[in-house]
């Protein structure tokens, strides 16, 4: 197998040319109608929006940061401006149940009018019923009518003393009542007197004080069912002076309203309402009480008179209480009253008919908001209850306002690994959120996207109220977001990253006095993000130097390598190389991961550990067995280890501490190996060969240090400037390589060997060392075995 | 009811400050108790008077003589005025209400007085109410009762024993009742073609105002017109300006109708004499049952 060529400078970056870029500065471009590059989503947000079916909500992907929220909101806004505008709800008092406040739905924008109907209509009850009240017309019907009834009342009392009267009968009043006794001219005879009548006329007295005893019962008897009657045919009055005089105003109202059979109903109920309570309004100096006339307010609680178009509502904070309104308490001398007036809407009430956009993340940590919001969306109504209702914690009693039906889209933000969580655990998420809006995190870099791309950049640069980029500016930018998107092929579409660097440029052309942003002040930007997130990196790579961690850059050693790993600490990544070692001594076949024995391995490491075990075994052994007791470790590693991108290095290492043949130490490795002995891509390559590069400069000069990264790595490459000096100056040299055997013969100088078609390599080659070693491994193995046979009648590896 | 003069039948008089009997002396302010809610109200209104005329204030409590009696017959039976329930009616039983109630009387009058610091006594008799009130009272004193007493009626504005001393009193009578104060409420005074009766009225009604500072209307039942020269005489001796004052005349004498202009000069307080036409008129009970304010009757 020919050994590859190292890689030159322009293999490893893909600079943009500004040529492509037509422009002087960011100011000559137009601003982007529509994102750029985000078909996908845009497609499914056209979709969800439109489609009028049940449970088809949206749920928008991607990463945060990718500004999800601001293109949704402004596709929403532009498609929202073209529909109706939904309907104004208001609550308004029951007359017939107290505690179940009605909803009343009107045209938007005719609910303030309503709300003000209401309010002229109370304020014009306080005056006109107690007006009507004063009026000569009712007094003197009252007053007859009081009159006739206590002249019926006194009638039939005076009557009874009349008789009494007749017959010498005297009918005293007592402090609780009355009582008769004799009487001759006007005076009560003494009782002593008395005695001397004849029990003739004795008999006739009490005969007849009984009589009149037994009448004077009757009469006062039928007092309460006479003042009963007068209360009813007061009420009656009233009721009547009430209804003639309301027959104007509530007239005027009901034609008004004549169109809408709800209010025209609401309306007859408060005539009824006024009427039934017509005493109350009789106090002309105090007016009716302040209770009574709140009844006939309206509570506003969707609003839609400034409404353009459809409603696209933000809720930032997504609680239960801001999703589906709330009833509100006041507090007045220590005890917490409610009225339907107190009763708020919710972000669902003001987005009905509309778009309600919403963090998942927030929505699901907002205790039962996530319930909430399906139960609205599966039953298409809200229904205010209050938190400690719905956990069964208070049971006083409340309002309970008549649900109001909504409809509504809502529209989830969030990142993918909740979508997938959400619709793997809740059942009813698919069912209601049925259209998946997924984010692109990165776009397509061909000759076509620079135009694009450049007057995305421009749109944000304007949106940011920065100086406008000059050409090469954008260039680098261009440069940096496929560095960013590490790849070649691809630029980075996540905004926050784009939209922080754009800032930061600015701030530093302001800094050096420039008018516009240039190429010199976004690699500014870069390299001070880069240098303040460098702190970790820095005491890592000190490490080195002072060789406190050992990492050879020079030289030969058996059974070393320098493997590349990467760490991610926060927003920031960089790489760095680490020390890989083998033994190999006779044994099972077995190769020991130390890091997966002592659990720093993750499971993919040991998976590409078996992986490599299994190559040797089958590459190495052949038919027979192979007999190694190997171990792998990565020195100085006190972290844990995931990922295959070491399993290139591992073989390597391994195959050098079987046949002894010595590595060169100028070189890191990195790449993932299949059991064919195939090199496969792995990620992060950038950081791990700036990392090596760092690490190699600060160990003095560079002077023929190398990588070794798989070949379909390549165009993932976007070096740094020194780097590429390096490379350019043939210093540095990176190799890609697509199998085991070249990396073999990059590391060790021999040629690797192909076996012939008897299974063996060639002669001096380093495949046939292996092999070779491997064989004594197993004639050593065989011979302590059957020693340990003849001696001890078991075998068994001593290690 | 039948209440008739029975003079001698006994007075009992307590306090320090007992003047009972000196009923010549003018200025006192009497005051009729007999227990009722409308007597202890009518109290409330005399101390307040009392002090705002630095009078003395003299409680009149009357056993009545006629109901000592009716309560000696074995088969008096006492019929409940809301309940129509008849109860046994004993004369140990009436003796000790009596008693109950005069001390009631006495606390009530301490305690309506005490605020204005006004010197009080109480007069208790026994005998019939209107003789005893008329022998205690002089032309220059003030009697002050409910309209009604515990002994009225359901459904009665005007007690008998009101009705009685209306017509029989030597001087002013102020008939009580509990009614809104009007914040810019009228002193009506109702004036005829007797000179000297209204000269009376008006000036009762000019002290009534004293110290109120009410505006004041005056009725004129006699004819439409009022010189001039009287209309000042008048003004003078209210002692108000001449804004204060207004002058209508009454169209008619039906209860009804007077009722209704009094309301709307919203009257809180009614002054007239007794040989007023009003009161003259068979339907003067009447009147008076319509008014629900307090009306001060001057001989």
């Amino acid at each position: 197998m020919p050994l590859p060529a190292p890689l030159t400078e322009n293999q490893v970056y893909h600079g943009c040319p500004e040529d492509k870029l037509d422009f002087i500065t960011t100011e000559d471009l137009q601003d982007l109608e529509r994102p750029y590059g985000q078909d996908r989503v845009l497609r499914a947000l056209e979709f969800g929006a439109g489609i009028q079916a049940d449970g088809f909500n949206l749920f928008v992907l991607g990463p945060s940061g990718a500004g999800k929220h601001e293109l949704v909101e402004r596709f929403l806004s532009l498609h929202a401006a073209r529909q109706p505008v939904p309907p104004d709800w208001c609550h308004v008092y029951n007359f017939q149940f107290s505690d179940r406040p009605n909803a009343l739905k009107l045209p938007a924008g005719e609910g303030r009018q309503f709300k003000k109907d209401m309010n002229d209509l109370a304020e014009e009850l306080r005056t006109v019923i107690p007006a009507a009240f004063e009026s000569e017309e009712y007094q003197a019907r009252l007053q007859e009518l009081q009159e006739e009834m206590a002249k019926r009342q006194h009638q039939g009392l005076f009557e009874i003393q009349e008789e009494a009267n007749r017959n010498n009968i005297a009918m005293i009043t007592t402090p609780a009542g009355f009582t008769f006794a004799p009487m001759r001219k006007g005076e009560v005879i003494d009782p002593e007197e008395y005695k001397n009548f004849s029990d003739e006329e004795k008999q006739l007295v009490e005969s007849k004080v009984e009589e009149l005893q037994k009448k004077l019962q009757q009469t006062i008897q039928q007092i309460p069912r006479m003042r009963k009657e007068v209360r009813e045919r007061v009420h009656a009055l009233n009721e009547e002076m009430v209804q003639l005089t309301l027959g104007g105003p509530i007239g005027e109202l009901r034609e008004k309203w004549s169109q809408l059979p709800d209010i025209v109903d609401y309306l007859d109920a408060v005539r009824e309402d006024v009427v039934e309570h017509a005493e109350a309004f009789q106090d002309s100096d105090n007016g009716p009480p302040a209770g009574l006339l709140a009844r006939y307010k309206v509570n506003l609680l969707v609003d839609n008179a400034e409404t353009v178009g459809a409603p696209v509502i933000y809720e930032d904070l997504p609680n239960h209480q801001h999703l589906a309104g709330q009833i509100e308490h006041r507090a007045r001398q220590g005890n917490l009253y409610t009225d339907f007036t107190l009763i708020r809407g919710g972000s669902m009430h003001r987005a009905s008919g509309g778009y309600l956009i919403i963090d998942a993340r927030r929505v699901l940590t907002q205790p039962m908001a996530w319930e909430s919001l399906k139960r609205i969306l599966s039953s298409g109504e809200i229904r205010i209850e209050s938190l400690e209702r719905l956990y069964g914690l208070v049971s006083t009693v409340s309002l309970q306002p008549e649900p109001i039906p909504v409809s509504v889209k809502v529209v989830l933000l969030g990142d993918r690994m909740l979508y997938y969580l959400l619709s793997h655990y809740d059942p009813d998420f698919l069912d209601l959120f049925k259209v998946e809006a997924d984010f692109e995190d990165d776009l397509d870099r061909n000759d076509e996207c620079y135009d694009l791309y450049a007057r995305m950049i421009a749109t944000m640069a304007r949106a940011l109220k920065m100086r406008p980029l000059e050409r090469s500016a954008v260039a680098r930018l261009i440069e940096h977001a496929s560095r960013l998107a590490a790849d070649q092929r691809k630029l980075t579409a996540h905004d926050r990253v784009l939209r922080d660097i754009l800032s930061e440029a600015d701030h530093w052309a302001g800094q050096a006095g420039a008018d516009t942003v240039e190429a010199s002040h976004l690699q500014q930007a870069i390299d001070e993000r880069e240098y303040r997130a460098s702190r970790v990196r820095e005491r890592s790579r000190e490490q080195i130097s002072r060789g406190v961690v050992m990492i050879a850059t020079a030289g030969e050693e058996v059974a070393q390598v320098n493997g590349l790993s990467v760490l991610r600490l926060g927003a920031s990544m960089f790489g760095q190389p680490t020390r890989i070692t083998a033994t190999a001594r006779p044994g099972k076949g077995q190769v020991v991961d130390i890091e997966r024995e002592a659990k720093l391995g993750g499971p993919i490491h040991s998976k590409a550990v078996m992986i490599l075990s299994r190559f040797l075994a089958s590459r190495y052994a052949g038919d027979g067995e192979l007999s190694l007791s190997a171990s792998l470790a990565f020195e100085q590693s006190y972290g844990g280890v995931e990922g295959d991108s070491a399993s290139v290095a591992e073989t390597c290492v391994l195959l050098s501490a079987i046949s002894r043949v010595p590595i060169k130490q100028s070189f890191a490795v990195t790449g993932s190996m299949n059991q064919h002995g195939e090199v496969q891509a792995v990620g992060g390559v950038n950081e791990k060969i700036e990392g090596f590069f760092d690490v190699c400069k600060e160990a003095g000069e560079i002077n023929g240090q190398g990588v070794l990264l798989p070949a379909s790595n390549v165009e993932h490459l976007m070096l740094r400037a020194d780097v590429r000096q390096a490379i350019a100056e043939d210093q540095f040299r990176i190799y890609p390589i697509s199998d085991i055997n070249q990396a073999i013969e990059l590391l060790t100088g021999l040629e690797a060997g192909k076996p012939d078609d008897g299974g063996e390599f060639p002669e001096n080659s380093f495949n046939r060392r292996v092999a070779e070693r491997l064989a004594k491994f197993a004639e050593a193995s065989k011979k302590r075995d059957s020693n340990g046979d003849a001696n001890n009648g078991g075998g068994r590896d001593s290690d | 009811m039948a209440m008739q003069t029975m003079a001698g039948a006994g007075t009992v008089t307590d306090a320090p400050e007992t003047r009972a009997g000196q009923s010549n002396e003018a200025g006192r302010v009497l005051v009729l108790l007999d227990g009722s809610r409308m007597s202890y109200a009518a109290l409330e209104a005399a101390a307040e008077i009392a002090a705002f005329t630095g009078a003395d204030v003299l409680g009149v409590f009357v056993e009545e003589v006629n109901l000592l009696r009716s309560a000696g017959y074995g088969f008096a039976r006492e019929v409940g005025a809301s309940s129509g329930v008849s109860r046994p009616f004993d004369p140990a039983g009436i003796e000790q209400r009596m008693q109950r109630l005069a001390s009631q009387a006495r606390r009530a009058l301490a305690g309506a007085v005490a605020p204005h610091g006004v010197r009080h006594s109480l007069s208790v008799a026994k005998g019939h109410v209107i003789d005893e009130v008329l022998a205690l009272a002089g032309p220059g004193d003030l009697l002050v009762l409910g309209r009604v007493g515990w002994s009225s009626a359901p459904g009665a504005r005007l007690g008998s024993t009101a009705k009685g001393l209306v017509h029989r009193s030597p001087g002013r009578v102020l008939l009580w009742c509990d009614n809104r104060a009007l914040p810019q409420g009228r002193v009506v005074v109702f004036l005829n073609d007797h000179r000297d009766a209204n000269r009376r009225a008006v000036q009762a009604a000019a002290e009534v105002i004293r110290h109120s500072r009410r505006p004041v209307t005056l009725l004129l039942g006699a004819g439409p017109d009022m010189p001039p020269e009287e209309r000042e005489g008048i003004l003078r001796d209210l002692g108000i300006q001449e804004s204060d004052l207004h002058v209508r005349s009454l169209p008619s004498t039906d209860p009804v109708k007077v009722a209704g202009i009094l309301r709307q000069e919203r009257a809180v307080q009614l002054v007239l004499s007794r040989n007023c036409t009003l009161l003259q008129e068979p339907g003067a009970e009447q009147l008076l049952m319509a008014l629900n304010l307090p009306v001060t009757v001057t001989p």
